[in-house]
């Protein structure tokens, strides 16, 4: 026996959470794009989505955020910090591949200071991952040793019953069992089976790949060159990534007062290295490329012990060109050793 | 013989003249219905290519890649009549050499059957007449026409949700054959012209930068509004650009190679509305 939630429990559970304090986030689909929003009926929810387009990393690191206000006076600057509201949320129905996103980047943001404005809301979230029960053919987390059913990051994770009327419920963190216990009066002892989850292939050999990539031997290959060809270095596939998480610092105003931003930034521009001699010693999209690479399979892997990369498949989904890491990461795997 | 085969055939014998250093063409994509740019440099690498009805993709794009032209020698590349459209506006704007290019022009015909296009140079191609009569498929028309037909302030409201998507990512000018600026307005930093932030203010003055620098220059491949991966329906923005500029200047974008840039050169008779 394990305890489940029905679907047409939906709308009272997230009442019960509102009155907890918390806003409800789930996957939506607004003015033709899918992302993670505000809801506050479950009609609102497009759960059936195999992933939404835009990744709830947005919600933890958005776009755009003001860091400081400051005004420049004749002897003195004043400054005030703006600190991100400490709202409670519940995301409902987060991919086990996001979900990981999550968990890949919080070292990122508190290695060498804590990023207030990560774990902030970091810590007044909650993460209710709904595993997988259909994947495409972008889709490839097992190929970088997670799953369809991964708990990494999840708070409270649910899994599919096998007749589509709700999920069974497991909490997997103090923060999902306070969770669930808002709503226990809504869950109910079944025996009901969970539905299989859906096979996902292996698409590359991520050993392999490491391996390849530690070679320094392979770091001016002209494997880089002839596999970047394509690439027209736009920003889509680090900005549609859970684990991406590159930005810029700017200030935006006038000579005496303005607001200093954190703006999303991408090692796919051109200017992202840019000397302000005008040396740019990743010069070309295959140097652009490559660093994406590296960093996500080698560098990181180096600094945190894990890859950044939770197989979500994104990068290719959406590349204009039919790129994305799947490509390269099986040439790889498949060059002659 | 099929077209495909045809073209493989005459893009090997191109290479393998040394004629071109270079053909731009399709390949196989990572699914059964997607197709992706191919570069072929030797006569084996050739016999990849794919010509059918999903090759959908603005190639021309890629003749304006840094450098790939610089050394003066010539490219082939896989074209239909919207790359041909961009090819006449890059020349026109003195981005390209006409004798640069050997164009392999197709032609897909009611979303499914390929046909050849007569010609391999750019002055081949009389397509002029042929866009003139183009009208945007009536999807477009009808959401544009919906859009015009709303007050201003629900048209503020409609573009303020659709511009809020955007992540700036810039994907629709890196697709697009006519944004070849080295340094693009938005990449200037001293001063900082318009805003990184992509915020709504910051994506507004990114997108009204973008469709005001585009006027009388789009050639409607729709490579910007297929590349945009939060669904902005820039096809909108580009519709209604043009339109303007041919009912002022009875003028449509890529015509011929000749043409002179709308916006960049006058004629004694050019409406004058502007000047009171
Ligand atoms: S791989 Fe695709 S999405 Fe990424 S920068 Fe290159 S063209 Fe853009
Ligand atoms: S690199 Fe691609 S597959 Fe990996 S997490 Fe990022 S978008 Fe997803
Ligand atoms: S603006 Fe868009 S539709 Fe027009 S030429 Fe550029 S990519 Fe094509
Ligand atoms: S492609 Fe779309 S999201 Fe990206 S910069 Fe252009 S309008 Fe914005």
């Amino acid at each position: 026996m394990t305890r489940i939630l029905l679907r047409n429990k939906l709308d009272d559970c997230i009442a019960a959470w509102q009155k907890a304090g918390f806003s409800v986030l789930a996957p939506v689909k607004r003015h033709e794009m899918s992302s993670f929003g505000e809801v506050r009926k479950a009609d609102e929810m497009a759960l059936d989505l195999v992933l939404t387009e835009r990744t709830i990393k947005d919600q933890f690191f958005p776009q755009t955020e003001p860091l400081i206000k400051y005004k420049i006076g004749k002897h003195q600057i004043d400054s005030e910090t703006m600190t991100p509201p400490e709202k409670k949320r519940v995301f409902f129905g987060v991919r086990p591949c996001d979900a990981s996103g999550l968990a890949i980047d919080d070292p990122l943001f508190g290695w060498d200071y804590k990023d207030d404005y990560w774990f902030g809301r970091r810590e007044n979230s909650v993460i209710v991952t709904i595993a997988c029960s259909q994947a495409d053919d972008f889709c490839m987390c097992t190929s970088v040793k997670l799953s369809p059913d991964s708990t990494k990051g999840a708070d409270v994770m649910l899994r599919p019953l096998s007749d589509g009327s709700g999920w069974q419920v497991e909490a997997m963190s103090d923060r999902g069992t306070a969770l669930v216990e808002t709503i226990s009066s809504l869950l109910q002892e079944s025996s009901a089976e969970a539905a299989p989850v859906p096979q996902v292939a292996e698409k590359f050999d991520v050993e392999k790949v490491m391996e390849w990539l530690a070679d320094k031997e392979n770091f001016e290959s002209q494997f880089w060159k002839d596999i970047a060809l394509r690439c027209v270095g736009c920003g889509s596939c680090t900005f549609l990534c859970p684990t991406c998480h590159c930005f810029d610092i700017q200030d935006e105003g006038d000579t005496y007062q303005g607001i200093r931003r954190k703006n999303w930034d991408s090692c796919s521009f051109a200017l992202f290295t840019m000397h302000t001699s005008g040396h740019n010693p990743r010069n070309t999209q295959s140097t652009r490329w490559r660093q994406r690479i590296m960093h996500k399979f080698n560098y990181y892997q180096g600094k945190f012990g894990v890859n950044s990369c939770t197989g979500c498949g994104r990068c290719t989904r959406q590349c204009p060109v039919d790129m994305g890491i799947t490509e390269t990461l099986q040439a790889i795997t498949n060059l002659p050793r | 013989m099929g077209i495909q085969e045809q073209y493989r055939s005459e893009a090997a014998a191109l290479l393998s003249s040394g004629e071109v250093k270079l053909v731009i063409g399709f390949g196989a994509g990572s699914t059964a219905d997607r197709r992706r740019p191919l570069f072929a440099r030797t006569p084996e690498e050739a016999q990849k290519f794919v010509l059918d009805a999903a090759c959908i993709a603005n190639l021309s794009t890629y003749l304006v890649a840094e450098g790939l032209l610089s050394d003066g020698k010539k490219v082939g590349v896989f074209l239909k009549p919207d790359g041909i459209r961009s090819v006449n506006i890059l020349i026109s704007e003195a981005q390209l050499k006409p004798e640069q290019v050997v164009i392999l022009g197709y032609a897909i015909e009611s979303g499914k059957d390929v046909a050849a296009l007569e010609g391999r140079n750019i002055s081949d191609f009389s397509i002029g007449e042929k866009i003139r009569k183009l009208t945007p498929p009536p999807h477009v028309i009808e959401a544009a026409e919906k859009i015009e037909a709303m007050s201003a302030e629900e048209r503020f409201e409609y573009w303020k949700e659709e511009f809020s998507k955007c992540i700036k990512c810039y994907a629709c000018r890196q697709v697009c054959p006519m944004c070849y600026c080295r340094r693009c307005i938005v990449d200037v930093n001293q001063p900082q012209w318009v805003s990184t932030s992509s915020h709504t203010l910051g994506n507004f003055e990114w997108n009204l930068v973008r469709a005001f620098h585009l006027a009388g220059r789009c050639a409607s491949c729709g490579a910007c509004d297929r590349a945009c991966p939060v669904n902005i329906p820039l096809r909108l923005v580009n519709y209604r650009m043009g339109k303007e500029v041919r009912s002022a200047f009875d003028y449509v974008a890529g015509e011929n190679s000749d043409q002179k840039p709308v916006l960049a050169s006058f004629k004694q008779d050019d409406p004058e509305t502007f000047i009171l």
